[in-house]
């Protein structure tokens, strides 16, 4: 498991941070002001709140509880309560890979160089969860892996799986440019459907 | 204007929050719902022979429906309505029945079938996604259009409090971004459970 879609990048507009995951793996996946991409451990190593529920100030992340702040290396440059204490280095979030690339947010959990998976012309529409394990969502497909699935339709679809449970999963849908967005989104809605429906 | 008011409850909150937004004053009346019950006292069936909160007494009227209360906060304020709102208070109530009671059950241990409570949750928060999503592909944000109207103030408390009832919210990217919009507005309170947004300054 190479790089894997964790959401869609105008899902995640600059200065929001979202919770996401990969199988047991939490994140807070986030974007600086400037549009950088990050993907860290969703704890905060001073008392383990999820990073996903704080917030974006400047090109730092800070934690909801006691505000301690993250610079983009994950290492932690600012304590509200001891404004003049330079914390020291030891203090960092676990840090992912991560990139934007096509309009789609991929995480590497274990930092390869593997290229990114091939696009095409295709354009982002919409994620979807769905109540079934990666795996069998691509076994539907017969697809033997589930980073990307081609999956034939008016549309000429692409689906990025994010295996996140044993009982979940995320589809990120991509589409021809020129599709109808809202066909698409109706489209992958009855794909959803479908999916569910099917006896495991 | 008297709202006789549950902090914890999430359609006396659609009511403080509606005020809020308008400036409007309102005198809060705590009423103990839990665990007293004392929306069932006798004192309060005088006011509202049903025993449920919110209850709003502006003058001589005297509301005990949400929705309607909202319609009468915003009858001056046309831009606080849409023709498409009827769908959407009849939706809130929908949200209100699922995720509502999910919560209602997991915070103060009401009576309720749990699953079946969840599982009509999140068949409901998807619907809720697939709208936002596909206004968001039109540049819009809100239920029904560019500004909030009623629709989204009864939409939003039971939907944002969706955890409370063990109902994630982590899938749902057009709801996130709607709430954010809605958190965003001026005049915006908070409740316990539903945050601001923090724009605090970054140390210089």
């Amino acid at each position: 498991m190479n790089w894997i879609a964790v959401g869609l990048a105008k899902d995640v507009p600059p200065g929001v941070v979202i919770p996401s995951r990969i199988e047991d793996t939490e994140m807070a996946i986030w974007c600086t002001p400037s549009g950088r991409y990050h993907a860290w451990s969703d704890r905060c190593p001073h008392r383990g709140m999820r990073l996903s529920h704080g917030f974006v100030r400047g090109e730092t992340l800070a934690c909801i509880y006691h505000g301690w702040q993250y610079n983009q290396t994950g290492s932690c440059d600012y304590i509200p309560a001891h404004p003049k204490l330079t914390p020291p280095d030891t203090i960092c979030v676990p840090t992912y890979t991560c990139v934007e690339e096509g309009g789609v947010i991929w995480v590497s959990l274990n930092s390869v160089d593997d290229p990114l998976p091939v696009l095409g012309a295709r354009v982002p529409v919409r994620s979807v969860p769905v109540s079934l394990s990666a795996k069998d969502v691509a076994a539907h497909f017969g697809a033997a892996g589930f980073t990307t699935i081609a999956v034939v339709s008016d549309y000429d679809t692409l689906l990025a799986v994010q295996p996140c449970t044993d009982t979940m999963c995320v589809l990120h849908v991509l589409a021809a440019p020129d599709a109808d967005r809202k066909e698409v989104s109706r489209w992958v809605e009855d794909l959803r459907t479908t999916l569910e429906g099917v006896p495991a | 204007m008297i709202l006789y008011d549950y902090v914890l409850s999430a359609r006396c909150y659609k009511v403080r929050l509606m005020a809020a937004l308008l400036g409007a004053p309102l005198t809060l009346q705590a009423v103990n719902f839990h665990p007293g019950r004392e929306h069932k006292s006798p004192e309060m069936l005088v006011l509202n022979p049903n025993g449920t909160l919110p209850i709003l007494k502006d003058g001589d009227t005297v509301l005990t429906d949400s929705a309607d209360i909202l319609r009468h906060l915003t009858s001056d304020h046309p831009e606080w309505r849409s023709a498409d709102d009827d769908t959407w208070l009849a939706f809130a109530s929908n949200l209100n029945d699922s995720l509502g009671l999910a919560r209602l059950h997991d915070v103060i241990g009401y009576a309720a079938d749990i699953d079946t409570a969840r599982t009509a949750g999140v068949t409901a928060l998807r619907k809720l996604e697939a709208h936002l999503t596909e206004q968001r592909f039109d540049d819009l944000i809100f239920l029904t259009g560019k500004a909030p109207t009623i629709a989204d103030i009864a939409c939003f408390p039971n939907t944002a409090l969706a955890p409370d009832g063990g109902v994630s919210l982590d899938p749902y990217p057009s709801v996130r971004l709607w709430m954010r919009a809605i958190r965003s507005l001026p005049g915006f309170i908070e409740m316990p459970g539903i945050h601001r947004l923090h724009e605090l300054a970054h140390p210089a």
